[in-house]
Order: structure tokens, then C-alpha cells, then sequence
């Protein structure tokens, strides 16, 4: 099927306005309104984009990745703060990946049960540097998944609390004990 | 204020301060307390304290790209992208590179803010004081000129700023870094205190002090009054601070001035020259071109003070020629825009300490402690000239293990280890001012508003690189037999401007054969024109200038008004 891709991304991520909407819209569960501008990612792209950083941090008692909107984030950070270079590269590492789901599992990475699409993961974990566009895309994608888990406003209001208003510094105090926390 | 009334009468000022960042700030708060009704003519856009702090308060997640400078503003502007201030967050305080170009013979990296505040809204707050070991290195050595001052002469005028702007500090009782009037410091932390002790046990002549700062620990009577209040250690300062902690002009002397109902603060306001009345045989006022409009227009005082940061400043008496100063303003000496120099920041050391594992810190922390210059202070000791300061801290990070995925992964970033202890210096070195060392006006190029644009000439030399080998090799000896661990150096290369902390070009001295000003900031050629900021400086000392441009700026405003009354000026 001969897909625009741009109105495929419409479809999937509700182009209408602007990033100035974003930083409210990566925090809810709303449909988000994202405009990337510089790469091109179509809809089954974006779904599979959408289930591998749920991959990387699935949901368990507490949200996942996708839940979170690390997919949308990856995509804008992709977009905005990497040069056409980097970009190229991701992608075609994106499309080298699916290439690896076939080969290893003989099915994209959306039609992969979670059992497959582990194995694909522990494949790429191999991978100790970016120079296969492959590994840049997986070892990029978790990156930017990890960050936008841990600079989430569900993170830092309930994990590791920012504290907007410190207000004291103490230079010196004792460590507390460590204490599991349930993920 | 009626910025479209042309008529003369509203156009005359007692005085007329160009600029309104850190110096000229204090000049407007000064010349208006003293009754004396003064325009501030700022180039850039304004900004109200609290109002026009969109950041302010805004959590990490709250940032498109999570404090990131994306990349099409990088790559379009790559001297802005080098400072470290400039990210997400403040990004609308500084001038883009496509903005207002320069011209660079050899990379200067010149940063900038143009607005109401300048950069007093994202200064580094360090405010330590000269001695007379600054003030006389020059004499000493050997180089540039001699000071026209020395430290009895400004330190009623530093007491006098510290008063009012609050300075959290230590009385450390060092000769080479005067105490001040300060407010309680901020804690060290335990490895910190342990470097402290480590240091005065093994070198006679070497401290590890609290660094002195522009921050509310405890605010007193005069900093309620500006509507301050006591720092909340956000350690977001760059944001501009919804409680008034640390000083800047929008949170303190702007606002003081506007209180005396003397003050007229006009914003888009460049200054195009410095008008020379051939007959009086002084200053009569200024030309201003309004950015909105184009228009240019004159306003005119008894006494200028220009206070435009230190390139603009030479710049605009570079082109404020006429029949009497044809080669710039007050310029018959022929050093106006020589002699220029700036802090050699390029060396920077790391570490690792074993110690204290059952200890933290809690809390943020807006400064850091600090290594008063060793070197050369008391008599020439080593192969290069002068010395350098270095900044001190440590706290400890914490490690996550991002290593697989799933549950695995998450359980990890739910479950950060604390790390152990970090600790690091940067240097702050002195550099040596040369006539060589240039800033000039471009013969063909003109800016938008038709002034011609700047060249900025400056570079290392020999002096700066032994300087930074000998910071490498003295910390590093001290770091190790601290028993600091994984010691690593590296110099930045960064170019000069970087440091944010230029200055010279309008020197002060003695002679006016080979100085712009005398030892009152009065110019020797135009005794109605003052030049308060970071060009006046003759040397450049290790010390973070701004603390000095504000106790010159206050005590050279008090002379003028003394003249003034005279009759002198």
C-alpha cells in the first residue's frame, strides 16, 4: 500500500499545531500534537517506534515508556537536536532493524510476540558502539527512551523527587541506607 | 516617560548613564539617590524582575528538549552554543551570533546580553575582592601601566556595594583577598572542609576558602527593602530569581533607582556616538537610534557614563569622532581599544576521593569554594608573570546501570547507586594586557543601524600557556598527595571571550599620555565622561571583575556629583 508519509504521520501523531504544545502534551495521555519537520517516520514506523521503547521500559505497577510518551520524545529530539547526518543514520538504522526482525524472527517488530521481540533486543545489546546504523538506532532510541522516562514528570514527582525550591544546603550529612524501590 | 517627545526640555538630563547591566546599574542608583534625574539608555529590550522570567519556575520536564539547544540554533550560531549558560532555559537571555555580528582576526568568543539587566541577570555571582598585590602587579612586573588607585582607595567602596548587593562570605583574614561585609556563607561540603585543612597543613602559602557570592544567606533590612528575599538554593540563577537571591540589576539597583521617581529607563536604545560640544569643550549629551523606529535622536546631561560593557564601550568612543577626538573620543593618547585582555579559563582538573562514603551533601549549592592565587603574589617566583585562581568542588554523583532492557533495566533506573565522591577545579588566570591586543572598528562593515561593526583582536600568548602547565602541575600535586584519585586535566582550548570576562581597551592610569582615564574613572581628555565597566580596567587580576566595576562605579559617580556641585564639571 503506497502510503504518504506525511499524512501518515498526521494520522498517527495529530499534526495540528505547533511544539509549543508540547511540553503539556508529552505529560498526559492526551492525543498529542507533534510536528516534526526534518525526518520522516510513517505510521507503522511510529507504532513500532511506540512498542519498542515500551520494550526497552515496559509497564509494570508503574507506567511504561509508551505511556510516558518516550516514542513522541525519541522523535522530537531526533527532529530537533540531531544534524541531518545523525538523522539519515537513524533512520536507516530503523529500517536496518526491521530488517534484523525478519531475519531473526520472521516478522516485523509489531507482528513479533513479546518473547521475539526480547530476543531482537538482546541481539542489539551486543552492540557496543554506534558505528552500524542498526546499532545507532537502538543504542540512540534507548538513550533518549531513558531520558525521557527519567526527566518525566512521573519520575521526578515519584521516584527521584525534583525539588523545584531546595531551599538548604547541608554539606555534609549522613548517607541514607539504600532502599529498594518497587519498579 | 514619552520616548516620542522630541522637544529639548525632556530630552536634558542631570545625567546620562549608557547601559544598564551590572556597572551601570549602580550608576543609575547612585546618580539617582543623589537626586540627580538620569536617562539609562539600554540597547536591548527590557526586563521587569519577576514579570519577564518565563522560566522561572518551570520543572526539568517541562523543557521541549530538557535544557537541549536544538540543533539548527547550534549550528547557526556557534559562539552562543559554547557558554555554558546558554541552554533551554535561558536561552532568551543571550545574543544569538546571527544577531549582531563582529569580526574575529583570531577566534574571540564573545558573549552577551543585551537587555535591561545586561548580563548581571546571568552573571556567575563570584564577588571576590582586589588587593593591593593586584592593584600593584602591573607596577611590579612590569607591564601595561600602573594602577591609579590602590586598595585604601576602593575598599570603603567595596563595603559600600557589598552592603547593598549581600555577599555571603567567610572572614578568612588573607591579605591577598580582602575580607568584606559579609553575610554568613554556605556550608562546604565534608571532602571540601577535608581539602581545606589538607591544604593549610601542607602549604604555608595556600587556602581553600568559601567563595565569596551575591547571594541572600541572611538578608538584612536593606534587602527587604529592594523586595529581596533570602536565597532558596535553586541553583537556577540564570533563569532570572523569583525571590530576589542573588543580585542583579533588575532585582536590586534598577528597581532602588525607579523608587526616587529621578529615573528614566530607556530600553531599544542604541548609542550611536558621544556628542563633543567643540565650544564647551566637553561632552553635551549622546545620539541614540531607537531600534524600533530608526530614528535618531539627541539627549543631552552634564555628565556621562558609559557603561556599555567593555567592547561596546570602546567601541562606541571608537566612533564617536570629531574635529577635537578624531581618532575616538578622549582618544589622544592613541590606546583607546589597546591593551585589551580577558581570563585565561582554559585548564580544568577532575578527580576521585575514597573517603567519606557514609556522607553527603543535601540540597543545591549556587557556589563553590575557592583557591585565592599562590603564584607570584608576594615576589616573582616562577618563568611566566602573575597567577591564577582556581574554583573547588565536590559532591557525588549517582550511577545508573543502563545496561539491558525490560524489567531488568527498569529496576535499575528505579534503583540509581550513589556514586562516590567527585571532585574539580577550573583555573582563572590572569593575562597580560598588550598594546597589540585590540579593539577596532571595522573601516567597511556597518551593523543595521549603520555603526560600523566591531573587531575583537586578541589571543593567548607564552605567558598564558606556562600559566596553565604550572596550574596543571601544582593541582595536580596537590590533588595527589590530598589523596584524590583518578586525577585527569585537560584545557578546554577555549578561545578568549569565553570566560565572560573582558576587559580593558579604556585603561585607567596615571599619564594621560598612555591612559583613557584617571583615578576617579574621569576621563583625562573630557572631564564630564566616565567609564565605569570592565574597559576601564587596567589589569585583569584572577579575581571575577564585577564586584570592582560596581565599588569603582559607586565611588566614581560620588566624585562626579561632588564636581558637579563644584561647579567643576
Amino acid at each position: 500500500m503506497a502510503v504518504n508519509r506525511r499524512s501518515a504521520i498526521k494520522q498517527l501523531l495529530y499534526v495540528s499545531a505547533g511544539m509549543a504544545l508540547l511540553p503539556a502534551c508529552l505529560q498526559n495521555t492526551r492525543r498529542t500534537s507533534l510536528e516534526i519537520k526534518n525526518i520522516k517516520v510513517d505510521g507503522e514506523q511510529g507504532k513500532m517506534l511506540a512498542e519498542l521503547v515500551e520494550t526497552i521500559i515496559p509497564a509494570t505497577s508503574t507506567p511504561g515508556a509508551k505511556e510516558l510518551s518516550a516514542h513522541l520524545f525519541t522523535l522530537l529530539m531526533l527532529d530537533d537536536c540531531y544534524n541531518k547526518e545523525d538523522q539519515q543514520k537513524w533512520l536507516k538504522g530503523m529500517e536496518d532493524f526491521e530488517a534484523a526482525s525478519k531475519k531473526m524472527n520472521g516478522k516485523s517488530f509489531l507482528e513479533s510476540n513479546a518473547t521475539q521481540r526480547a530476543a531482537l533486543l538482546t541481539s542489539m545489546e551486543a552492540a557496543k558502539d554506534d558505528k552500524d546504523d542498526v546499532a545507532f538506532f537502538y543504542r540512540t532510541t534507548k538513550r533518549l527512551t531513558i531520558q525521557a522516562y527519567t526527566s518525566s514528570k512521573y519520575f521526578l514527582t515519584n521516584v527521584n523527587v525534583y525539588e523545584l525550591v531546595p531551599a538548604r544546603y547541608h554539606g555534609c550529612v549522613p548517607l541514607k541506607p539504600f532502599t529498594h524501590k518497587l519498579s | 516617560m514619552s520616548t516620542n517627545n522630541t522637544s529639548l526640555q525632556n530630552r536634558t538630563f542631570d545625567a546620562i548613564v549608557i547601559g544598564s547591566g551590572i556597572s551601570g546599574g549602580w550608576a543609575a542608583k547612585e546618580f539617582t539617590e543623589k537626586g540627580l534625574k538620569t536617562l539609562v539608555l539600554e540597547r536591548g529590550r527590557d526586563v521587569k524582575h519577576l514579570k519577564d522570567y518565563p522560566t522561572t519556575s518551570q520543572f526539568p520536564w517541562e523543557f521541549p528538549h530538557r535544557g537541549q539547544v536544538p540543533e539548527a540554533i547550534k549550528s547557526a550560531n556557534p559562539v552562543i552554543s559554547r557558554c555554558y549558560a546558554y541552554k533551554e532555559d535561558a536561552m532568551h537571555f543571550f545574543v544569538k551570533d546571527t544577531d549582531h555580528p563582529y569580526g574575529q582576526p583570531k577566534p574571540f568568543d564573545w558573549i552577551r546580553g543585551y537587555q535591561v539587566g545586561g548580563k548581571s541577570l546571568m552573571w556567575a555571582r563570584q564577588t571576590q575582592r582586589w588587593s593591593d598585590f593586584d592593584f600593584e602587579g602591573p607596577a611590579r612586573d612590569g607591564f601595561a601601566t600602573d594602577w591609579p588607585i590602590r586598595y585604601k582607595d576602593i575598599a570603603p567602596w567595596y563595603s559600600y556595594v557589598e552592603k547593598f548587593v549581600g555577599i555571603s562570605g567567610n572572614k578568612d583574614g588573607l591579605a591577598h583577598l580582602p575580607d568584606g561585609e559579609f553575610l554568613p556563607p554556605m556550608e562546604l561540603s565534608c571532602v571540601e572542609n577535608y581539602f581545606k585543612d589538607f591544604v593549610k597543613d601542607n602549604y604555608k602559602d595556600r587556602q581553600v576558602i568559601y567563595a565569596r557570592c551575591a547571594h541572600l544567606t541572611q538578608p538584612q533590612q536593606v534587602h527587604l527593602d529592594q523586595g529581596r528575599g533570602q536565597c532558596q538554593k535553586r541553583d537556577l540563577c540564570q533563569r532570572g530569581c523569583p525571590f530576589g537571591g542573588y543580585f542583579s540589576s533588575n532585582s536590586s539597583t534598577l528597581p532602588w533607582a525607579e523608587k526616587t521617581g529621578n529615573l528614566t529607563l530607556r530600553p531599544f536604545s542604541v548609542v550611536h556616538s558621544i556628542i563633543f560640544d567643540e565650544k564647551l569643550g566637553k561632552a553635551s549629551g549622546v545620539r541614540v537610534i531607537d531600534t524600533n523606529t530608526k530614528e535618531m535622536m539627541e539627549y543631552y546631561a552634564k555628565v556621562i557614563f558609559v557603561n556599555a560593557a567593555a567592547v561596546n564601550t570602546n567601541a562606541l568612543l571608537l566612533n564617536s569622532t570629531s574635529h577635537r577626538f578624531p581618532n575616538g573620543f578622549g582618544n589622544d593618547s592613541g590606546v583607546l581599544g589597546k591593551y585589551f585582555a580577558f581570563h585565561n579559563y582554559r585548564g580544568h582538573i577532575g578527580g576521585q576521593y575514597e573517603g567519606f562514603k557514609d556522607s553527603t551533601t543535601d540540597g543545591r549549592r549556587p557556589t563553590s569554594a575557592y583557591l585565592p592565587r599562590f603564584r607570584n603574589v608576594q615576589k616573582q617566583e616562577t618563568d611566566f608573570l602573575r597567577g591564577y585562581a582556581a574554583g573547588f568542588s565536590s559532591g557525588r554523583g549517582s550511577h545508573t546501570n543502563t545496561d539491558g532492557f525490560g524489567t531488568t533495566l527498569k529496576d535499575q533506573l528505579f534503583n540509581s547507586e550513589t556514586g562516590g565522591w567527585y571532585v574539580g577545579s577550573h583555573m582563572m588566570g590572569e593575562t597580560i594586557p598588550k598594546e597589540k591586543s585590540t579593539v577596532t572598528l571595522d573601516a567597511q562593515k556597518k551593523d543595521e543601524w549603520g555603526i560600523p561593526i566591531i573587531n575583537i583582536d586578541v589571543d593567548y600568548d607564552d605567558n598564558d600557556e606556562k600559566m596553565l602547565k604550572d596550574f596543571f602541575e601544582q593541582m595536580t600535586e596537590m590533588y595527589t598527595k590530598a589523596g584524590f584519585t583518578n586525577i585527569s586535566t585537560g584545557d578546554s582550548k577555549q578561545a578568549p571571550g569565553l570566560d565572560i570576562h573582558e576587559m580593558g581597551g579604556v585603561r585607567m592610569g596615571n599619564d594621560p599620555k598612555t591612559s583613557m582615564l584617571n583615578k576617579w574613572n574621569q576621563m583625562h581628555a573630557c572631564n564630564n565622561v566616565f567609564v565605569t565597566d570592565g574597559a576601564c580596567m587596567t589589569s585583569t587580576s584572577t579575581q571575577n571583575p564585577s564586584l570592582t566595576y560596581m565599588a569603582l562605579t559607586a565611588r566614581a559617580v560620588d566624585y562626579a556629583v561632588q564636581q558637579l556641585k563644584k561647579g567643576e564639571i
